[in-house]
């Protein structure tokens, strides 16, 4: 399916949509007063996985849209791609940011409660996101296999 | 069909959930371009900000908006802060003042006020780099509770009665909500936030744990 063009520029699309803006929310990139990649020691491995999360959606999406499109199949995988990606990407968006402020203004301490806990369980969320994105991937991949060579 | 039913209705409610954050974020932004990052004058009140750290004489104000209790200000003190002191302050270049923008939580207001019953004692900086190198777990989790912060004050060998005093009686409360009400009104909507302020009035903002370089890069082109 990745040799179809028009796959390979939705993954793209979908990794640069989730990669760039999810790392301006997290603070990993600034792009005021300057363009700057700012990664600190103890922040690597929860930019390491939003690459990963990133990546993972990029691949499961489009193989899912293929799925629906070309095998007429149900949309729950996709369901299940695009809640790992979600969780993924809700996690770490830092409550002392825009979003956590605006949030916080409004709705008061619960909300504050709610974005603190994404922003404080930002690694384990992550993992369970890239796990789910991979369970996705594997029941997906199996799925294509199958159904392509019934049909 | 009742599946069909479920996801469908699953995928609606991602989609609200994902337009709602965003949009947020994007009226966040908007509002952020309507205050112009490079201003021809200050109008920034820093009378009930923290005492400057620094020489009162230094060609530029480094303005920090922080809360105690947010996890970017704290990256930003154990990663840009000391360079920036070694370089900038310390050299007599610029100043640096703390104004609060405590809105993470209850133990927020009351740090706040804490630093400022430091400073009755002359203890301010000290008592607020106390607080940034304990920050320890999510806002109000307790790691700046009253007796936390009674603790803080105890370390550095305060006089506990005027502390205590100070707390009970919530003397700082107006300053900490004049300053909250400062951040906000220039346009302020996360912490950490900078404002660099030149000489001749001139002021640059930018918002976020941003390293050494940015500083460094601002300070030297006002300069």
């Amino acid at each position: 399916m990745f040799s179809s063009y028009s796959y390979v520029l939705l993954a793209g699309i979908i990794f640069v949509c989730m990669l760039i803006p999810l790392s301006i929310l997290s603070e990993f990139l600034f792009i005021e007063p300057f363009f700057v990649i700012h990664v600190i020691e103890d922040r690597t491995f929860g930019f390491t996985l939003l690459v990963a999360i990133s990546f993972m959606s990029a691949v499961v999406i489009p193989m899912n849209i293929y799925r629906i499109r070309t095998l007429q199949k149900s949309t729950t995988k996709i369901g299940g791609s695009l809640l790992g990606s979600i969780i993924g990407a809700s996690a770490g968006i830092c409550s002392c940011g825009p979003i956590g402020f605006s949030i916080i203004s409004t709705f008061g301490t619960v909300a504050g409660t709610a974005t603190a806990f994404l922003t404080n369980y930002e690694i384990p969320l992550r993992l369970a996101s890239l796990g789910l994105l991979c369970l996705v991937y594997y029941t997906t991949a199996k799925s294509i296999s199958i159904e392509c060579k019934i049909q | 069909m009742n599946r069909n039913i479920i996801v469908a209705a699953a995928f609606f409610g991602i989609v609200i959930i994902v337009i709602a954050g965003f949009s947020s974020y994007y009226f966040s932004l908007l509002e952020a371009q309507n205050m112009p990052m490079i201003k021809p004058t200050s109008m920034i009140n820093l009378e009930n900000g923290s005492p400057a750290l620094g020489s009162e004489s230094a060609p530029i104000t480094i303005v920090e908006f922080g809360d105690y209790q947010c996890e970017s200000c704290y990256y930003w003190f154990h990663n840009t802060r000391s360079t920036l002191i070694d370089n900038y302050i310390e050299t007599g270049k610029a100043k640096l003042v703390f104004v609060d923008l405590p809105f993470l939580g209850r133990d927020s207001i009351t740090a706040a006020q804490a630093s400022y019953c430091a400073e009755d004692q002359g203890k301010y900086w000290e008592y607020h780099t106390m607080l940034y190198t304990f920050q320890d777990g999510a806002p109000d989790s307790g790691w700046a509770n009253q007796d936390r912060l009674n603790s803080f004050a105890f370390t550095l060998e305060m006089n506990m009665d005027e502390f205590n005093d100070c707390m009970d009686s919530s003397k700082y409360k107006i300053r900490v909500k004049a300053n909250y009400n400062e951040a906000v009104k220039n346009g302020v909507q996360s912490t950490p936030t900078f404002i660099i302020i030149s000489s001749d009035g001139t002021t640059k903002k930018f918002a976020g744990a941003q390293p050494y370089s940015v500083f460094a890069a601002t300070i030297e082109s006002m300069l």
